[in-house]
C-alpha cells in the first residue's frame, strides 16, 4: 500500500494529462465534424456508422493497434526529419482521441437535430445567417446534450487510459498491471480507485460548468472552469518524476517489461544496474504487450528489454525449423543485427520455457522423470495449462512426438494452475519454468528427452546504435550476460508472487548480493 | 398611393406539384391584406414567399419597388416582422432577449435596444417590469403570442407578415389580441400581410381580403365587395359563413 501511494502522485498526472489531452482533442474533432454532418444528411449516416465501428474495436486492441501503425509512421517520417516515437504518450493519446469521439458526436448531432423546427424556422424569420442559427440559437439549445456527451467521454477516457500501460504511456494501469501481476491487491485497489476517483472529480467539474451556463450564473461557471485549469496546470507541473532533475539534457535509459513478473524484475535488474554503474537517469514501461515492446526497441523508444529466443524465433523471424539452442542463438543474433540492427547483448543464463510439471509425490509414486515416462499413464491424466498452451505447435509437437493422448485438456489462469497441481486437481500442467512456485510447492520439471520444446532462452536485447551512442550503459548491461540461473530466477520471482516484495527491491538486492 | 408590396406571377412549384401558381397581387403601404383559404390554398407558401422563407420558383416579389431578392435573404428578412403560427420563441432567451434579437443582429446599441423593449412590451399590454427577464417557459400561450409580436416589430419594420397568429389561443385571448393588434397597426402604420382560415377573424382585421384556393388566387376585395359581388361561388360560400354562423348562433343562444 505505502510503495503503491508513493507512486501515486506522478501515475495520477500522467493519467490526467493523457486523458484531458485526448478529450480536448476528441471534442475539437467531435464538436465540429457533428454539427458539420448536421448540415449534410448524405454524411450523416457514414459519420456515425464510422465512430460506431471505432468503438466496438476492445480497448485494449485499439491501443496495441496503434504501435506498429506508428512504427510504420515513424519510417515513413524519419528521412523527412521528424521523429515519431511508436510507444509512449502517442499511441495512447491517438487511441484514447478516436474513442472520445463516439458519445461527443452522436450528442451532438442528436442535440442540433433536436431543436424544435418552430424554433429554427423564427431563427431564420428575425434575419439570422447560417452561423448566427448555430451560434446564437441550435448550440446553446443543444448545449446540454452536447455537455452530456462530453461527460460519458470524460469518464470513458479516464477509464480506458488505464489500458495505456502496454503501449509504453505511464497511468494509473501501471499500478493495476503491476498489482495484478504480483498479485498485490493493494496496488491494484490504489490504481482503481484513483481512477475512479479522476473521472467522477472531471465528471463533477464539467457538470458544474454546465449548470452555470444553463442557469446562467456566472459564479459557478466560472468555479468550476478555475477548478478544471488548476487540475489540468497541477498535472502539468513535474510532481515527483523521477531521475528527471540534475541529469542534464540526458535521456532516461529506457527499460521496457511484458506484462509478468519476471520481466519486471529483470527490468528493475537492469534499471538498477545502469544507475550503479553510470549514475545516469532510467526509467521502466511496465506491461507491454509481446510485440509492442518489441517495435518500441527497434523503433528506438526502449534501449533495452529481456526477451526469449523461442518466441523471437518464431514471431519475429516467423521460423519454425528446430535448431539446438546455441545454434539457435548465433542465427537469431546475427539476423536481428542483420534486419534490423538490433543487438543480442547476450543471454542471461537462464530459460523460461513451457515445461510439463508435477508433484515430486506424484511423480516419485509412477516413477515419471521424463515426458516418454508418461506414455502408460496419459490417458487417465488431466492437463491444465495457460490459454495458449493448447494451441501452440508445442503441445502439438509432444502430443505427436510422445504419442501422449490426456484424459482432459484444461486452460485457466497461470495464477491458479500451479495451486491446482497442488492440490491435485489436475494431474500435470504446462509450467513456466521459471516460475518460483515450481520449487515453492515440490513440483518436478519432466525431462523433455526428445527436444520437442524449442530453446527459450532470456536474452538481453539493445536497441540499435546504443553500444555506440552510450557505451557505459552497453557495458553495465553486459556485466549482466549470464550471471542469472534457473533457480536464481525461481527465487526472485517467488519473492515477489510469494513472499509480496516490491519487485524493485528484489531487483537490488540481487545485485547487491551478487557483486560480492 | 404606391403598393409598398407586389406580388407578380409569383409561383412556387415543389415535386412536380404546383403549391401556388400565378398569383398577383400588390398592398398598398399602411395596409393590413388577409390572406384566407383553406388548409392547403397555399396561403402559408405565398406569405413565406415575400421573405424568402420559401423562395418563389416563377415570378417576382417586389417590396418598395426593388426585387426582394437584390440582398441576401437575411438582410431582407431583418427590414420585415414575421408573427409565426408556433410563435417560436427561443426557449433559452428571456423576454427582453426575444424581442431584441433582431435589434441586436442589426447592431443596434444597447440603450437604444433596452427603450425598444419596454416601449414594446408596453405596446402589447405586458407589462415590462415584471415581464423582462422571464423565460418563456414562463409565460402562457396569449403571453407569448404578444411577445411574438412584439419581436416582430421590434426593427421598426415597414412590413409585418403574420401566419395565423392566434390559432392556438382561446376564443377570449385570441379577441383580446385581434383588437390589440389591429389598434397596433393603425396606430404604427405599417403594412400587414395577415394569413388566416378564419373568415370571422378576416373580416373583423382586413382591410382587404385574398381569397385562395389550390394555389390560386379567387378574387381580392374588401369585406363587402366580396360578400356582395363574389367572382366565385366558393368565395360566395365562404364570405356566407360569418353571417349564417351568427344567425345560428342567435337562434340558438335565443331559443335556450
Amino acid at each position: 500500500m505505502q510503495q503503491a501511494l508513493s507512486q501515486l502522485p506522478p501515475l495520477l498526472a500522467a493519467h490526467l494529462q493523457l486523458a484531458a489531452a485526448a478529450l480536448l482533442a476528441g471534442a475539437l474533432v467531435a464538436f465540429p465534424l457533428g454539427v458539420w454532418a448536421t448540415r449534410r444528411p448524405r454524411l450523416l449516416a457514414p459519420v456515425l456508422l464510422l465512430a460506431s465501428v471505432i468503438q466496438t474495436v476492445p480497448g485494449l486492441a485499439l491501443l496495441a493497434v496503434m504501435v506498429p501503425l506508428l512504427v510504420w509512421v515513424a519510417a515513413l517520417a524519419a528521412p523527412l526529419g521528424v521523429e515519431v516515437r511508436a510507444i509512449g504518450f502517442l499511441p495512447a493519446f491517438l487511441a484514447l482521441t478516436l474513442y472520445s469521439l463516439l458519445p461527443m458526436l452522436r450528442n451532438t448531432v442528436a442535440g442540433i437535430r433536436g431543436v424544435d423546427p418552430a424554433v429554427r424556422e423564427a431563427a431564420r424569420g428575425v434575419g439570422m445567417t447560417d452561423r448566427q442559427q448555430l451560434f446564437r440559437v441550435e448550440l446553446p439549445l443543444a448545449l446540454p446534450t452536447l455537455v452530456a456527451g462530453l461527460r460519458t467521454a470524460t469518464v470513458w477516457t479516464v477509464g480506458m487510459a488505464t489500458l495505456s500501460t502496454p503501449v509504453g504511456a505511464p497511468s494509473l494501469g501501471n499500478l493495476i498491471f503491476a498489482g495484478l501481476q504480483t498479485r498485490d491487491t493493494a496496488s491494484v485497489l490504489v490504481g482503481c480507485g484513483a481512477a475512479a476517483a479522476l473521472a467522477l472529480v472531471l465528471d463533477g467539474l464539467v457538470r458544474a460548468v454546465e449548470v452555470g451556463l444553463t442557469r446562467r450564473r456566472r459564479s459557478i461557471t466560472v468555479a468550476a472552469s478555475v477548478a478544471l485549469l488548476l487540475l489540468l496546470a497541477a498535472a502539468l507541473l513535474p510532481i515527483g518524476r523521477r531521475g528527471e532533475a540534475g541529469a542534464g539534457a540526458q535521456q532516461p535509459v529506457t527499460f521496457g517489461a511484458k506484462p509478468f513478473t519476471e520481466q519486471l524484475i529483470l527490468a528493475e535488474l537492469m534499471a538498477a544496474q545502469v544507475q550503479e554503474k553510470t549514475g545516469e537517469p532510467t526509467r521502466i514501461l511496465p506491461a507491454l504487450g509481446s510485440t509492442v515492446a518489441w517495435d518500441a526497441l527497434r523503433a528506438g523508444t526502449l534501449d533495452a528489454y529481456v526477451d526469449y529466443t523461442g518466441t523471437l524465433w518464431a514471431t519475429v523471424l516467423k521460423r519454425t525449423d528446430q535448431l539446438d539452442r546455441d545454434a539457435l542463438l548465433r542465427e537469431l543474433s546475427a539476423e536481428l543485427a542483420r534486419r534490423w540492427r538490433v543487438e543480442v547483448v547476450g543471454p542471461l543464463g537462464f530459460e523460461n520455457t513451457y515445461a510439463l510439471a508435477m508433484t515430486e509425490k506424484r511423480a516419485a509414486e509412477l516413477g515419471v522423470r521424463r515426458i516418454f515416462d508418461l506414455t502408460p499413464h496419459a490417458s487417465r491424466m488431466e492437463v491444465g495449462g495457460d490459454y495458449e498452451l493448447f494451441g501452440r505447435p508445442e503441445w502439438r509437437a509432444i502430443r505427436s512426438t510422445y504419442g501422449l493422448r490426456f484424459a482432459a485438456e484444461r486452460a485457466m489462469d497461470p495464477s491458479l494452475m500451479y495451486q491446482a497441481v497442488a492440490a491435485g486437481e489436475v494431474d500435470l500442467i504446462g509450467a513456466y519454468s521459471t516460475d518460483g512456485r515450481i520449487a515453492a510447492l515440490r513440483l518436478r520439471l519432466l525431462e523433455d528427452d526428445r527436444h520437442v520444446i524449442p530453446p527459450y532462452d532470456a536474452v538481453l536485447l539493445a536497441r540499435p546504435r546504443l553500444r555506440t551512442d552510450r557505451p557505459r550503459v552497453w557495458a553495465a548491461l553486459r556485466e549482466l550476460v549470464g550471471r542469472i540461473d534457473q533457480p536464481t530466477m525461481q527465487r526472485l520471482n517467488l519473492a515477489v508472487d510469494e513472499q509480496h516484495r516490491p519487485p524493485g527491491e528484489v531487483a537490488r538486492s540481487f545485485l547487491r548480493s551478487g557483486s560480492r | 398611393m404606391n403598393p409598398l408590396l407586389e406580388l407578380v406571377a409569383v409561383g412556387r412549384e415543389q415535386g412536380g406539384r404546383e403549391l401556388v401558381a400565378d398569383l398577383s397581387l400588390s398592398v398598398e403601404e399602411g395596409e393590413l391584406l388577409v390572406l384566407v383559404g383553406a388548409s392547403g390554398s397555399g396561403k402559408t407558401t405565398t406569405l413565406k414567399m415575400i421573405n424568402r422563407l420559401v423562395e418563389p420558383t416563377s415570378g417576382e416579389v417586389r417590396i418598395g419597388g426593388r426585387r426582394h431578392d437584390e440582398e441576401p435573404a437575411h438582410l431582407l428578412r431583418r427590414r420585415i416582422g414575421y408573427v409565426f403560427q408556433q410563435v417560436g420563441l427561443f426557449p433559452h432567451l428571456t423576454v427582453a432577449e426575444n424581442v431584441a434579437v433582431t435589434p441586436a443582429l442589426l447592431g443596434w446599441p444597447r440603450e437604444r435596444m433596452r427603450a425598444r423593449v419596454d416601449e414594446l412590451l408596453a405596446l402589447v399590454q405586458l407589462e415590462p417590469r415584471r415581464f423582462r427577464e422571464r423565460l418563456p417557459a414562463e409565460l402562457s400561450g396569449g403571453e407569448q403570442q404578444r411577445v411574438g409580436i412584439a419581436r416582430a416589430l421590434a426593427a421598426e419594420p415597414p412590413l409585418v407578415l403574420l401566419d395565423e397568429p392566434f390559432g392556438a389561443l382561446d376564443p377570449l385571448t385570441r379577441e383580446a389580441l385581434q383588437e390589440a393588434f389591429r389598434e397596433l397597426q393603425r396606430r404604427l402604420g405599417f403594412t400587414a400581410v395577415f394569413v388566416t382560415h378564419d373568415v370571422v377573424e378576416a373580416v373583423l382585421l382586413a382591410d382587404r381580403i385574398a381569397v385562395l384556393r389550390a394555389g390560386r388566387l379567387l378574387q381580392v376585395g374588401t369585406a363587402s365587395e366580396l360578400r356582395q359581388s363574389p367572382a366565385d361561388p366558393d368565395v360566395e360560400a365562404l364570405m356566407a359563413t360569418p353571417q349564417r354562423q351568427a344567425e345560428a348562433l342567435a337562434a340558438k343562444l335565443g331559443a335556450s
